[in-house]
């Protein structure tokens, strides 16, 4: 499952759907809501290019880290302190190749998938910084 | 002809979004965008420096694909395309 959506995830349904013969490791993201004394987290896509963007480093990170399953699901709109942010569900053979892929999918979501996030706090609201992109120049 | 102008994250805040104007033939991504980004002080200075000429953190999307912001003044618009303009992605 390769989505962006409002909507949380049940992890242990993820893993109980991606289990296949072959498989020795699963490595779970969950990226959360952290208390930086903020209200809450609100998260905006740039929808049909993140996920088209999600699906092509799913596709990579298989073909990479010779991964069994991927799942990545990028949530959107308001979210409270300690709500999913971010779940990706990495399926493989061995724990290197799974931990590999896991790592290797999340870098690439910070680096160029078009998603953003906003702190909101009791006086007001900041974007949160990206880390990485230029405008000039190819990523 | 009809193209749609999408800005996201803090550009959409001063500039809006899902923009659709009626450009002129032959206009550059540069000059679109400036045309629009003119309604709003705050958001012009948000995207274009002294110059008028995009930060080097704005990044422009034509039709779902980056298109370098200094190839910006030979991307000439076509009828039916979808300008994205945005600042850095922090998704994750």
């Amino acid at each position: 499952m390769i989505a962006i959506q409002k909507e949380d995830v049940d992890v242990g349904k993820l893993i109980d759907a991606a289990k296949q013969l072959g498989t020795g490791a699963f490595v779970i993201f969950d990226g959360i809501v952290r208390d930086d004394d903020i209200v809450e987290m609100e998260l905006e896509a740039y929808h049909d290019v993140a996920l088209k963007e999600l699906k092509r480093i799913a596709e990579e990170a298989k073909k990479i880290h010779n991964l069994l399953s991927v799942d990545i699901i990028h949530r959107i709109g308001r979210l409270a302190v300690g709500e999913n942010i971010l779940i990706i569900v990495v399926g493989a053979g061995h724990r290197a190749k799974a931990f590999d892929g896991c790592r290797f999918i999340i870098e690439a979501i910070k680096a160029g998938v078009p998603i953003w996030k906003k702190e909101l706090r009791k006086n007001g609201g900041r974007w949160v910084p990206g880390e990485h992109q230029h405008g000039t120049g190819k990523i | 002809m009809k193209v749609k102008v999408r800005f996201f994250a803090r550009f959409k805040e001063l500039l809006g979004t899902d923009i659709v104007v009626d450009a002129a033939t032959g206009i550059a991504l540069n000059g679109l965008i400036r045309d629009i980004a003119a309604k709003n002080s705050e958001g012009y200075d948000e995207i274009f420096d002294e110059n008028g000429t995009f930060k080097d953190f704005v990044i422009l999307m034509r039709n779902g694909k980056r298109i370098d912001s200094t190839d910006a003044p030979q991307t000439k618009i076509e009828d039916g395309d979808e300008i994205a303009v945005f600042p850095p992605v922090a998704g994750g």
